[in-house]
């Protein structure tokens, strides 16, 4: 186990470093945010100047190891726009991104677990079938027409929900929707298969021969076995549901990190992207862990193994 | 089929009572309290620390220039209640008396001079200091009366030191140097209509009026400024009565936000639409002939009558029909694909020819469209244009290299021929793809000349001369779309900037 944990350190630490390298150069080809913070009728002395000032006329290796040693020591710079450290300002933002991925998490769990369950073990029935239909229409919507399309529905005809801003729960409820629906498809679809190759199973059948309890195999013999899979996919979601909530929360304005990204890619606003992206690699790192981690407590097998 | 019998139609499928529905819907908030949707958040609290049109918008309700702008766009006393030029490089302000900040810091001639002294500190990092980078010292006359000193004349000064020139706003001495500037950068205190109350990143700036503004207390008690970056979700908002003022309506939705609860209001910007040639390379360009021709080839007021719904003001040369010097008799080239034929025949290109024509998308309204339909005018007149859309950062390294090749859609404000022409005209400025000795010194004359007379002659000069070398195909300031509570009284300006010191119910 100590080794085990050892040996996922220093993938994380690897991992990190590659994030840091790719967000660094990648986001810098396109040129550097001098022209777009000053006035359109700047000179190009004047932006010379800027340049010079913010240190963006080093060679780009410079700059690098420059973020990095700093980064290192917990210092991600100074947000140009905000005049804020940059890492601060993804912080700040992360409770409403949390409540938001929190809120679409359960939602699609509570709708994926059991009807992915009573899909399997009723295969064919009306709730197999409904089972599909969400599927392929969660995975085929795309976030950004859904989202307009309940703000339309219950903002401007029924007026029922607030269509943008956060503060009461009517405020989660289309956002969390949105994020839902993709996760939602991914997670019954998957759980529904490996149920029903669980079901066909032979120590399902045996179970059946000794005379237990039909709930009993589905939900203590079958889902056992049929979780790890879906445990893995929930993994993935929860990293997406975070980090991918840009367009969601673009739509709805919804003032979580995505939102902070995209403006910040926008304004080439380096250190809070890089400050973002980082965050976001080392979060999905830790949820894989996790995951990886409870393989062992639902699978004997595994924890052996290690 | 209108909106009320959709409505019905969908609370008939949904089984649902109409009464029901309506005694939950959302009531606009009126009276005391205006919420304005943009499409950002403010950066920053200091307005000499941001460059950014929305965060200008939000600060210009807590802080005052020395001069402002008025419902005609004229240039009108603010902080300032006089002023005078002693001699060319300076400009005299007499200072209102009795003004004081949110803090109660008395605003006063130091106060002036420390709000620009900061500013001008190159290592304070302004990101707005080109626009007041002429003003070589501030210098307090009495306790009301400063002098801004220029190295050079300077006949735009005002413009410098109106609301949209953001470090120009006054901030309160010795406030805005507490802690380094983090204080007011959070929490700003000025002289304006509007105190600050409470800023919850990317959710909302709420404000409270000021009971001793100088200007009399604004009737609306709570102004609330909210960032929504979609459209689509500003217009729901706005239906839905959740905001009053939303900012950048498109002009497809005008028709059904005008009526019922909300109406439109529009104003043509002092932004320019304009094409600008690339006469410094080896192109077809260079010939003055084959840019007339291509001024003859497109139909200007079509393109504004089919994408701008007619708004907006068609331009004769690329300056503001508001801007100094315009004259109203200038004319634009008339649209005759047949003369333009005859010029590119005559230039030697019967045939045409192909040229790159590149511009951003989603910069500004409907500008890609105003791109593919110029593209197709030309085409009749046989030149071939094509269209590449550059991602604003590409742009700007591509403008930096000074790149634009061909045609080039580029956008361009500014009230003055000082602001406009000589940054774009003037023999080797950074965004000037155009050379011409004679211009580049009406040009300098008119920027190192005060008197308004002598500058406006000079302009006219400059004027014939880019008329007939047709560097430009002038278009359209465009409009500026706003979505309002129907029972809101607002009136919007050309420049962009929101002021709603007269906003009432």
């Amino acid at each position: 186990m100590a080794n085990f944990l050892i040996s996922r350190l220093l993938y994380t630490v690897l991992v990190l470093f590659g994030v840091s390298v790719a967000v660094f150069f990648l986001i810098r080809i396109g040129g550097d945010p001098s022209a777009l913070f000053l006035p359109p009728e700047a000179s190009l002395e004047e932006i010379e100047r800027f340049r010079a000032l913010m240190g963006f006329d080093r060679p780009l290796v410079v700059q690098y190891f420059d973020f990095l040693g700093r980064a290192v020591q917990g210092d991600f710079g100074m947000s140009l726009r905000y005049n804020q450290p940059a890492m601060q300002l993804v912080l700040d933002r992360m409770p409403a991104t949390l409540q938001l991925g929190g809120a679409a998490l359960l939602l699609s769990l509570i709708i994926s677990l059991p009807l992915a369950i009573i899909a399997a073990a009723k295969r064919d029935s009306i709730f197999d079938r409904a089972s599909l239909l969400i599927s392929i229409i969660g995975q085929s919507f795309p976030a950004f027409w859904l989202a307009i399309m309940l703000i339309l529905l219950f903002s401007e005809n029924l007026r029922l929900l607030p269509p943008s801003g956060r503060g009461t729960w009517a405020h989660l409820v289309m956002p969390a929707i949105v994020l839902a629906t993709y996760s939602t498809a991914i997670i019954t679809r998957l759980l529904r298969s490996s149920m029903i190759e669980a079901l066909s199973s032979d120590y399902v059948r045996t179970a059946r021969g000794k005379g237990v309890r039909e709930s009993t195999i589905i939900l203590s013999h079958a889902l056992r076995n049929a979780a790890i899979p879906t445990l893995t996919v929930i993994g993935l979601q929860v990293g997406a549901l975070l980090g991918g909530a840009v367009i969601t929360e673009e739509v709805f304005a919804y003032p979580g990190v995505g939102r902070l990204a995209i403006q910040a890619i926008a304004n080439r606003d380096f250190t809070v992207v890089q400050a973002f992206v980082l965050l976001m690699a080392a979060l999905i790192v830790m949820i894989n862990l996790l995951v990886d981690l409870s393989y062992g407590f639902l699978d004997p097998r595994l924890r052996k193994r290690k | 089929m209108t909106s009320t019998f959709k409505r019905c139609l969908l609370a008939a499928t949904l089984g649902v009572s109409i009464p029901a529905l309506m005694a939950t819907a959302g009531i606009a908030q009126e009276g005391s309290t205006i919420i304005v949707a943009q499409g950002v958040d403010a950066y920053s609290m200091d307005p000499a620390k941001h460059s950014n049109f929305p965060t200008a918008n939000i600060l210009f309700q807590l802080y005052d220039g020395l001069v402002t702008q008025d419902e005609n766009g004229e240039i009108v006393p603010a902080l300032a209640t006089e002023w005078s030029n002693p001699d060319e490089l300076t400009w005299r302000f007499k200072l209102r008396q009795g003004v004081k900040f949110h803090n109660g810091e008395d605003f006063n001639a130091e106060a002036v001079k420390a709000s620009f002294d900061r500013a001008l500190n190159p290592d304070f990092k302004a990101p707005y200091f080109s626009r007041i980078s002429h003003i070589k010292a501030v210098e307090v006359v009495d306790e009301y009366t400063v002098d801004f000193k220029t190295e050079k004349p300077f006949p735009t000064m005002l413009l410098s030191l109106y609301e949209a020139s953001f470090p120009a706003l006054i901030v309160p001495p010795k406030y805005a140097a507490e802690n380094d500037g983090a204080s007011i950068a959070a929490k700003p205190i000025g002289t304006g209509p509007y105190k600050f109350v409470e800023w919850l990143k990317d959710e909302h700036v709420v404000l409270e009026a000021n009971p001793d503004y100088w200007g009399g207390k604004p009737a609306i008690e709570k102004v609330v400024f909210r960032p929504i970056a979609e459209t689509r979700t500003r217009i729901a908002e706005l239906t839905s009565g959740g905001v009053d003022i939303v900012v950048d309506v498109p002009p497809e939705d005008m028709a059904s936000l005008d009526g019922g609860d909300t109406k439109i209001v529009t104003v043509s910007s002092d932004s320019l639409y304009f094409l600008s040639f690339d006469t410094t390379r080896d192109t077809p360009l260079k010939d003055k002939r084959v840019r007339q021709a291509i001024n003859h080839a497109i139909d200007v007021d079509a393109i504004q009558q089919a994408l701008l719904n007619g708004m907006g003001t068609r331009t004769a040369l690329t300056l503001p029909t508001n801007g100094f010097a315009y004259d109203s008799s200038w004319q634009p080239y008339e649209y005759s694909p047949e003369k333009a034929k005859a010029l590119l025949a005559e230039a030697g290109y019967p045939d045409g020819f192909e040229i790159p024509f590149i511009s951003r998308k989603g910069r500004y309204m409907k500008d890609a469209e105003i791109v593919e339909a110029t593209a197709g005018f030309l085409s009749k007149v046989g030149i071939k244009a094509n269209i590449q859309y550059l991602e604003a950062g590409v742009w700007g390294q591509i403008s930096e290299q000074k790149g634009r090749e061909g045609i080039a859609f580029p956008g361009w404000s500014g009230r003055d021929p000082q602001l406009v022409w000589a940054p774009l005209l003037t023999t080797g400025q950074y965004q000037s793809y155009y050379s011409n000795p004679e211009l580049d010194e009406l040009l300098q004359a008119g920027a190192s000349t005060i008197d308004t007379e002598a500058r406006k002659e000079i302009y006219a000069k400059a004027a014939a001369i880019i008329k007939e070398e047709a560097p430009h195909v002038p278009m359209i300031q465009p409009p500026l779309i706003y979505g309002l509570n129907a029972n809101l009284t607002w009136t919007p300006r050309s420049d962009g900037m929101i002021d709603l010191r007269k906003a009432h119910f």
